[in-house]
């Protein structure tokens, strides 16, 4: 498994698939590309889905809470952060006061980008219905370093 | 403006806005002291294009550094959020 990400738009729709090269099980790295996305169409933008390995209604980890706080305070708003599992979606946003003060709820009617997300995510491993998708999803990464 | 080759602008993003700070900086300025007088300029408004905003805090931002190249013919430091997500 490697955590992957997803760009939101206020229509629900991807806008842009983080899948770095450098991801692993633990995380995803950090990269300028990513803010220059957020922020080039920070009009657009509904908020960030990432994937966490297990199962289960996922959490953040203090690494994801610095990083949301982080992007909003440079935005100048809040927006919604989705954390996808296995089999479980939350959605969190800041209720405060304090900086890293976010509530997660889980999501029971799971948008479609989450399945993306979900063999973006796991691709390679044939458990419970994800199936391998190497070579198909191709045309969804479009991350580049510069 | 002509830029020293050891020289760079500040490029700084904070609550929605965008500006540079007014001077130069040394383009090898540690990051700490990069993040203290951004934090000091944003806190009394001395960027152009960025209100001031008494509680800004940048120890979650990135100072990225870019060299000049053709398209930008000078040194430029970035200060932006921090962008990683771990897991559990």
């Amino acid at each position: 498994m490697k955590e992957a990400g997803v760009v939101i738009d206020h229509q629900g729709a991807p806008l842009f698939w983080h899948f770095p090269p450098s991801r692993t099980t633990a995380g995803l790295p950090d990269s300028h590309v990513l803010w220059d996305i957020l922020w080039t169409a920070r009009e657009s933008i509904a908020g960030f889905a990432h994937s966490h390995p297990g199962t289960g209604l996922p959490r953040p980890s203090q690494e994801d809470l610095t990083t949301f706080a982080a992007i909003e305070a440079a935005l100048g708003r809040r927006i919604e952060w989705w954390i996808v599992s296995y089999d479980r979606v939350a959605s969190l946003t800041w209720v405060g006061p304090g900086r890293h003060d976010y509530t997660a709820c889980p999501v029971p009617h799971e948008p479609a980008w989450t399945s993306v997300l979900r063999l973006a995510s796991w691709q390679g491993e044939e458990r419970d219905g994800l199936r391998d998708v190497r070579g198909t999803s191709q045309h969804h990464v479009e991350w580049a370093e510069r | 403006m002509v830029f020293a080759t050891y020289e760079a602008r500040v490029n700084i993003t904070w609550n929605g806005q965008n500006g540079d700070l007014p001077d130069t900086v040394e383009f090898d300025t540690a990051d700490r002291e990069v993040r203290r007088w951004v934090t000091e300029a944003v806190r009394t408004g001395g960027v152009p294009g960025i209100g001031p905003d008494g509680r800004a805090d940048f120890a979650d931002f990135v100072v990225d550094r870019f060299p000049a190249n053709e398209n930008r013919p000078y040194n430029l430091i970035q200060v932006r959020p921090k962008t990683p997500f771990g897991g559990c």
